[in-house]
């Protein structure tokens, strides 16, 4: 029950990390969005072997958390939330791929390495957006979005299922103190009450909405969701952004690490 | 002003399950009065505040604001100048920060933005939060959500006050900290109470309802004191003017 109570309040920190103020956090919206898919785009554009060419992608999302001031614990706690679906997806490579590798001179499957592939793939895209979410909150967020015009429907379905989420959840808490409180001895939910609680959680939960609904419409609400106006992009704004994807475009075009190694190599000799 | 007036005339709702909540009832409210609207649970309240909004509409009768009916096409209109706060505040406080909430209705009538944060900054004076302004509305007591509640509709610039049940759930200090607020107002008020002892000093008029009917309409001082029709009604005379509890002397 007080799991329920903490992974709310948890949820909310992306949020509260939102409103800070740092370099990072004045950065306009749009630019930190764009800067964000380009960095995805080119994460999942390398092959599934090519580990090494990864490795300097881990730059961004550290500078981002070093500059925006952002604590790692709760930000890598929300990686291991979605860590089973990563698993999922892998785990099954090392049993499939069976053709040796070599690492170093030991043999290892390819499966592993794509397994391994798929894990930082998931862990730097799911990293690059919390960062971007906790470093811009959810309404600039969608301000942003309805610039590059997309279509209104789907932000507002995206705002308000954030919105909804931290609802139904406070619905489900309460429900489950009232249980918990008549029914000491068991732990959890019987699952004779299941069907009756779930279906009283949906029932409370339309009732809260319409009710949230209604606020929103006597206010005005006509469909568009006002997230307040947003500055000009400033010339150092696009420069942080054309400086990240020049970034991202060399670190996918040139092997870096490689790159690296071997001028040091070359200087050795 | 007779642009302030609101008006129902024989107004009728029945839900969906043929429960008849609103059962002819009319009335007129002008500008600047503060009407206090009581009556049991169930008596119709609720209902009555939502066809006086327009989130429901009467299956007969009508609703005039000014002289303009309340109909699809006028509630955008109706519906600047009339503020409604809900009785639970975590409906009316959706938006991440203070701040955005009380700026959310100005937005949405594409106000500039510079005359939204004047607005807003103003409308948060009022209430006496301008400090919780940054602040997330789900981190407030539950005095200062009632205040961002009422905030939010102010910033609104109404002309007409709804109000269910403004001091439901508070503590002694904040329910009066909320009465003084309402006092200060001299927006038309149209509050729905079951305290009261509120209604007694904020309002100059209250509306007994019962059975979806209109049961009593006059001036509060008359219609509180009133033990029979207030006993009739499922009610009974404020706390304040029953016998005092220790000497058993009658008040007023």
């Amino acid at each position: 029950m007080s799991n329920i109570m903490n992974s709310l309040y948890n949820m909310r920190i992306l949020d509260d990390l939102a409103r800070k103020e740092t370099a990072i956090h004045k950065i306009h919206p749009l630019v930190k969005l764009l800067t964000t898919v380009s960095y995805l785009t080119v994460v999942v554009s390398f092959g599934k072997y090519d580990i090494g060419g990864l490795l300097p992608l881990l730059i961004y999302p550290s500078m981002v958390f070093a500059l925006a001031e952002l604590p790692v614990k709760p930000i890598f706690m929300r990686i291991l939330l979605v860590s089973p679906f990563m698993i999922g997806i892998g785990i099954l490579n090392p049993f499939f791929d069976h053709q040796i590798y070599l690492l170093g001179g030991k043999e290892i499957s390819r499966g592993w390495i794509t397994f391994l592939s798929i894990l930082i793939k998931s862990g730097l895209t799911v990293t690059a957006a919390l960062l971007l979410i906790a470093t811009t909150g959810m309404d600039r967020l969608a301000g942003a979005l309805r610039m590059l015009k997309i279509p209104r429907v789907f932000v507002l379905q995206l705002l308000l299922t954030y919105r909804y989420i931290s609802v139904l959840m406070e619905e489900v808490a309460r429900t489950l103190r009232a249980y918990s409180l008549r029914a000491p001895e068991q732990k959890g939910v019987h699952r004779s009450a299941w069907g009756s609680l779930a279906g009283q959680l949906i029932l409370r939960t339309f009732d809260r909405a319409q009710r949230i609904y209604e606020a929103m419409c006597l206010r005005g609400f006509t469909g568009e969701y006002h997230t307040g106006g947003f500055k000009e992009i400033r010339v150092w704004e696009l420069a942080y952004l054309a400086g990240w994807v020049l970034f991202f475009a060399a670190a996918r075009i040139y092997n870096i690490p490689m790159v690296i190694g071997s001028l040091i190599t070359g200087v050795i000799r | 002003m007779s642009h302030h007036k609101l008006e129902a005339k024989d107004l009728h709702y029945s839900y969906p399950d043929d429960h008849e909540a609103v059962n002819g009832m009319s009335f007129c409210i002008y500008h600047g009065e503060s009407v206090g609207i009581i009556g049991a649970n169930g008596a119709g309240k609720s209902t009555l505040l939502m066809l006086l909004m327009g989130v429901l509409f009467p299956s007969q009768g009508e609703v005039c604001v000014g002289d303009v009916h309340v109909t699809k096409k006028t509630l955008s209109m109706i519906r600047q100048r009339l503020g409604m706060v809900f009785q639970d505040p975590d409906d009316q406080l959706f938006m991440s920060t203070v701040y955005d909430d009380v700026a959310f209705g100005p937005r949405n009538y594409k106000l500039d933005e510079k005359e939204v944060e004047k607005r807003v900054l103003h409308a948060l004076e009022l209430v006496g939060i301008l400090h919780l302004k940054d602040r997330a509305p789900f981190k407030l007591s539950g005095g200062e959500k009632r205040a961002a509640a009422i905030a939010s509709v102010l910033s609104m610039q109404p002309d007409i006050l709804l109000m269910d049940e403004p001091t439901a759930a508070l503590d002694p200090k904040s329910r009066r900290r909320v009465m003084e607020l309402l006092t200060s107002f001299k927006h038309t008020k149209i509050i729905t109470s079951h305290d009261l002892d509120m209604i007694f000093e904020i309002c100059d008029r209250t509306i007994v309802i019962k059975n979806g009917e209109i049961a009593a309409d006059g001036t509060t001082s008359e219609i509180l004191v009133n033990a029979e029709l207030m006993d009739k009604c499922g009610l009974e005379v404020p706390l304040a003017l029953q016998n005092c509890p220790v000497c058993g002397i009658k008040k007023g």
